[in-house]
């Protein structure tokens, strides 16, 4: 029994770092409906910053997200400004622009492959930090502390932003932009700006999501790769622009890989998280907490 | 000379060109990327079935060129069938995984159905690594299947030089783009175009749209397991990551999508800027600068969107306008 | 007047004479000049998820080539000096496979060597058979790349039959010597070619060795969590833990391991992962009393082996591993081949590759006495050696303890693990 117990915490913990990789992918999939393939590379962008923070200045993990979320924010504001926008306006009359799909996936690659020839296949992780390899022990139960970490700053940051989109005039510009572009622009919201602002958003949040993953991962130049396929399946349960949804969404992957194995093995708990997909796909498309969307 | 006998005298050209290359061109490696270069095009123009006419985006059709390869292999290695029948087994096999396939996902919009897609693509993959034997079929799982060069010859598509090779995709290649000719023409083809620029209105005059959607489906998936056959046949070697790949199923896609899709023309285009591209950059750069290659075709992809969204038919298509104009200046008052 | 044409007769006489005995030298006596390079191509991942493995296969063979060109290249070759060419497959078996046809028939290589991972090794070895170019296979472990029945596949290292077998050997061994029994095994293996054959092997050898398998568990090496798999561990409670892994789960296993304080008798690795120097960097102490089976370590008991290792080191910043020494090896063996053979035809490269028995020179910087290859092209003398992950003062290094003969002076193996 206790054995479930643990593996449910440990599921809850990773699962909501997960919601928390796909936090991005939500949010710029619910404004510009836009499916940005790019969004592990900029995971991988994330913690590559976070790592070399953290190396050349020895501070917390956490204390470098002074410098990541910033940085990554304007990665995100400038690469929809320059690379993304462009097509948009190509295709002002076409209602879910395609070939952005390709520019990210384009951008997806050229990322990847850059930062390999710039900083080499290896795989690096921190040393010594605090976090490392910390456990909490309960009984006869461990916890990983470094998840509980980033148990905490999904919560944190998905609240956040959610608050910001709630209560602030520039999250409610968003908001109406991604209900209706056309009558948002008409209210005088420069539907452009807000398109940059939710990219940097959802970048700056893959920052964060990079920063707690660094104190246990390896950081190498196709990490991204492992967490993009399953962003987009989380956002897809959670509901594509739903903020909860993304984190719920990224729990129920991360408790059915962390109870799975017990009854099966790891590599049959892949094939079961992409039959829930498809399920979910046909029952709900909307997915668990997304709005109905008329397009 | 009128201007439709200049346009079918240079098609004739084109055609005894490449069908004479072999004799001319020696060099196996040449041919070797000439065969891949048609084997591309042919996948793309049968993606274009669905992905242009149809009007979706499927991002998982390394699906049905795995279930080709993998239905003739197992045929021809287990119960010694030639692989030109399990071509066709495998065909069918998948046309019936992608009207399963497309039955509930057509009903979903846009980047819904690119999702799933994908979901089901890497699905079929991930079941075909974990399984070893399905009833009496050995799919080796992970460590994948290998054809034993023997008994060469027709009977069972395996040769030993190039030639035979090159001739047969090129075969499959006029085929398919002859069929996608026709459809265009026809009345699916307008029904088609109709369902995908404006389904509500296409409904509304009584066309079925779904019921459409799901033939061209039906035979897209079938024409790319005939390419996974013949993949299989030429390499000798399959396994679920070379041929159910979501790196393969988004290659077909942008190849068509920056060609220009929805066009006849476009696929084949996008395979021979691109594949070249990805080829010899791979050759020059891939053992000095690692990954460069990649990051070409990264750039391409950017910029051809960016600059050339509906594809690079568009503009090439009007600058062989403009030299038709040029050889046969339209006199006035006719045509 | 006869007498001009007399001369003018006789120095056309001597202008043809000339001619054709140009003629007869130059087409009845080989080119004396003598090719000027031998060309090798050499397949390897250098992008991709082996990419850190696959250059340091480049790095180490050009070492080699370096060394080899330097002393005066192949004289038997008028000093032909050994050119290089580097493909990148991407660990991808197609693109092994377009860019052995590419070496032979666009670029006319001599000799391929590669490709690193075994899946793109198979195929690319019947496309060499095809043209009947030879192939020297450094690494790739699979039984069937020399069970085709290829006349042109000669591979260095140890089929991978032998690897498991060595492994079991070895823990027998300890327990032997350390008078500790070993009941319940635990198999962990990635979830590919090479972890499925090992785990296949494992099975027979467990039975005929009397163990309990007490857990099988197959896992995705792109896996973003590896808990539960531990979790798996250490409710299993087995004795001995057996690992086969790629670098990026074998860092995650060894430090997740750590964190959960499962308590083994002893781990066993399978080399690959574990072996890439990456590995020892990201895992830090948690890999400490880890064995791992390699067919080299640094601290062999072979001259030059020292010297060979401060060279790569001084030039690349890593250790050798037991693969890059393959490769070295294999360059060598190359050369004493290309020697003996006197000839770039393939055909005759292939014979002095068959009959080869090299038992020294700089490239014998490995653990056993000779390379020689069976009819099959297997090096029957390739051996492995059982090191185990120690700090003993001086930094966390690797160090051999199996067998006997070849273990470090000094040092006894940590076995069973001690239960900090």
């Amino acid at each position: 029994m206790i054995y479930i117990v643990e593996d449910l915490i440990n599921g809850i913990l990773m699962g909501s770092i997960y919601g928390l990789t796909a936090l991005g992918l939500t949010i710029i999939f619910g404004v510009l409906k836009v499916i940005n393939f790019a969004h592990g590379s900029l995971l991988m962008v994330g913690m590559y910053v976070a790592y070399w923070a953290v190396s050349l200045s020895g501070l917390h993990p956490y204390l470098t997200l002074l410098l990541v979320v910033p940085v990554m924010y304007l990665f995100g504001y400038y690469l929809q400004d320059i690379v993304i926008k462009p097509i948009f306006k190509a295709e002002r009359d076409v209602r879910e622009p395609i070939t952005v799909i390709i520019v990210t996936t384009g951008v997806w690659y050229i990322l990847d492959n850059l930062t390999l020839l710039i900083f080499g296949p290896q795989y690096r992780s921190i040393q010594d930090n605090p976090l490392r390899g910390k456990m909490l022990e309960i009984g006869e139960m461990m916890i990983s502390v470094p998840k509980l970490w980033g148990f905490f700053a999904a919560i944190i940051t998905a609240g956040s932003v959610y608050w910001f989109l709630q209560k602030t005039r520039t999250g409610r510009a968003i908001r109406a932009t991604s209900l209706d572009r056309d009558a948002a622009s008409l209210m005088g919201i420069k539907q452009y700006r807000v398109y940059n602002i939710a990219f940097g958003i959802g970048t700056a949040t893959a920052g964060i999501a990079g920063v707690t993953l660094v104190p246990f991962y390896n950081v190498f130049p196709t990490v991204g790769v492992l967490f993009d396929i399953k962003g987009f399946i989380i956002v897809v349960l959670g509901g594509l622009g739903s903020i909860g949804g993304a984190i719920l969404g990224g729990i129920i992957i991360g408790v059915i890989e962390s109870v799975g194995p017990q009854f099966m093995t790891a590599t049959w708990t892949e094939a079961i998280v992409y039959g829930l997909f498809l399920l979910v796909l046909f029952a709900k498309p909307s997915g668990l907490f997304g709005v109905k969307y008329e397009w | 000379m009128t201007r439709q006998k200049l346009q079918i005298s240079s098609l004739v050209l084109v055609g005894i060109i490449t069908f004479g290359l072999p004799v001319v061109l020696r060099s196996p490696t040449y041919l070797h990327i000439l065969i891949l270069l048609y084997l591309y095009a042919y996948l793309t123009t049968s993606w274009n079935l669905v992905g242009g006419f149809a009007g979706v985006l499927p991002l998982g059709h390394a699906a049905f060129v795995g279930i080709g390869a993998y239905t003739s292999t197992i045929l021809y290695l287990q119960y010694g069938i030639s692989p030109w029948l399990g071509m066709i087994v495998g065909g069918v096999l998948a046309a019936i995984v992608g009207i399963i396939i497309g039955l509930p996902t057509f009903k979903m919009r846009g980047a819904y159905f690119a999702l799933a897609t994908i979901a089901f693509g890497e699905g079929i993959r991930v079941m075909v690594e974990n399984i070893d034997y399905l009833g009496p079929f050995n799919l080796n799982g992970p460590r994948g299947l290998q054809i034993p060069p023997l008994n060469v010859g027709l009977t069972n598509l395996m040769f030993t030089n190039k030639e035979p090779y090159y001739y047969i995709i090129l075969v499959m290649l006029v085929a398919v783009l002859a069929l996608t000719y026709s459809i265009s023409r026809s009345k699916l083809g307008y029904y088609l175009n109709a369902g995908g620029e404006e389904p509500e209105a296409a409904m509304s005059l009584g066309v079925n749209v779904a019921r459409c959607k799901l033939i061209a489906m039906a035979m897209s998936s079938f024409l790319t397991a005939l390419a996974g056959t013949f993949y299989a046949q030429f390499t000798l070697f399959i396994h679920p990551k070379s041929v159910i790949s979501l790196d393969l199923s988004f290659e077909i896609a942008f190849i068509a999508l920056i060609g220009g899709r929805g066009s006849i023309a476009g696929p084949v285009l996008g395979a021979l800027l691109l594949r070249p591209v990805g080829d010899f950059s791979r050759i020059y750069f891939g053992a000095t600068l690692p990954g460069l290659h990649l990051i070409i075709f990264g750039t391409v992809l950017v910029l051809v969107m960016i600059f050339q969204p509906r594809g690079l038919q568009e503009p090439l298509t009007r600058v062989y306008h403009k030299l038709l104009d040029r050889l046969i200046p339209v006199p006035a008052g006719t045509e | 007047m006869k007498g001009r044409k007399i001369s003018q007769n006789v120095f056309r006489g001597i202008l043809v004479a000339i001619c054709v005995c140009s003629l007869i030298f130059f087409a009845g006596t080989p080119s004396l000049a003598g090719p000027e390079v031998v060309k090798i191509g050499n397949i390897i991942p250098l992008s991709g998820p082996s990419a850190s493995v696959g250059q340091q296969g480049k790095q180490v063979r050009e070492m080699a080539v370096e060394e080899i060109n330097a002393a005066g290249g192949i004289k038997s070759l008028g000093g032909a000096k050994l050119e290089m060419l580097y493909a990148d497959s991407e660990s991808k078996p197609e693109k092994g496979v377009a860019e052995a046809e590419r070496f032979i028939n666009t670029e006319g290589v001599h000799v391929l060597t590669g490709c690193w991972n075994s899946a793109v090794t198979y195929p690319t070895t019947a496309v060499a058979e095809r043209y009947g170019i030879p192939f020297v296979v450094p690494v790739s472990v699979a039984d069937k790349i020399t069970e085709q029945g290829f006349k042109t596949v000669f591979r260095i290292a140890a089929k991978d039959s032998w690897w498991t077998r060595d492994q079991f050997a070895f823990l027998e061994d300890m327990e032997k010597e350390f008078n500790t029994k070993v009941k319940r095994l635990a198999f962990v293996y990635e979830n590919g070619d090479w972890g499925k054959g090992f785990a296949g092997q494992w099975k027979e050898l467990a039975k005929k060795g009397g163990y309990e398998v007490v857990l099988d568990e197959p896992y995705p090496s792109t896996a973003t969590d590896l808990s539960p798999v531990v979790q798996k561990i250490k409710r299993a409670r087995p004795d001995v833990l057996m690992l086969v892994s790629n670098a990026a789960d074998a860092i995650l296993l060894t430090n997740t391991l750590a964190e959960y304080k499962v308590k083994l008798k002893a781990i066993i690795a399978s080399g690959g992962g574990h072996a890439d120097p990456s590995f020892l960097e990201a895992s830090g102490k948690n890999a400490r009393y880890i064995f791992d089976i390699v067919e080299w370590e640094t601290d062999v008991n072979k001259p030059g082996a020292k010297e060979a290792n401060a060279k790569y080191k001084a030039k690349y910043g890593q250790n050798l591993t037991g693969e890059a020494v393959d490769a070295y090896l294999a360059m060598y063996v190359l050369k004493d081949a290309l020697e003996r053979a006197g000839s770039v035809d393939p055909a005759k490269i292939r014979e002095a590759l068959a009959a080869t028995n090299l038992r020294g020179g700089p490239g014998m910087i490995v653990g056993y006495p000779a390379v020689e290859f069976d009819k099959t092209g297997q090096n029957k003398h390739a051996a492995l050696v059982m090191v185990q992950i120690n700090d003993i003062g001086k930094g966390i290094e690797r160090i051999t303890v199996w067998p006997k003969e070849a273990r470090r002076a000094g040092y006894t193996p940590v076995f069973p693990m001690p239960e900090n």
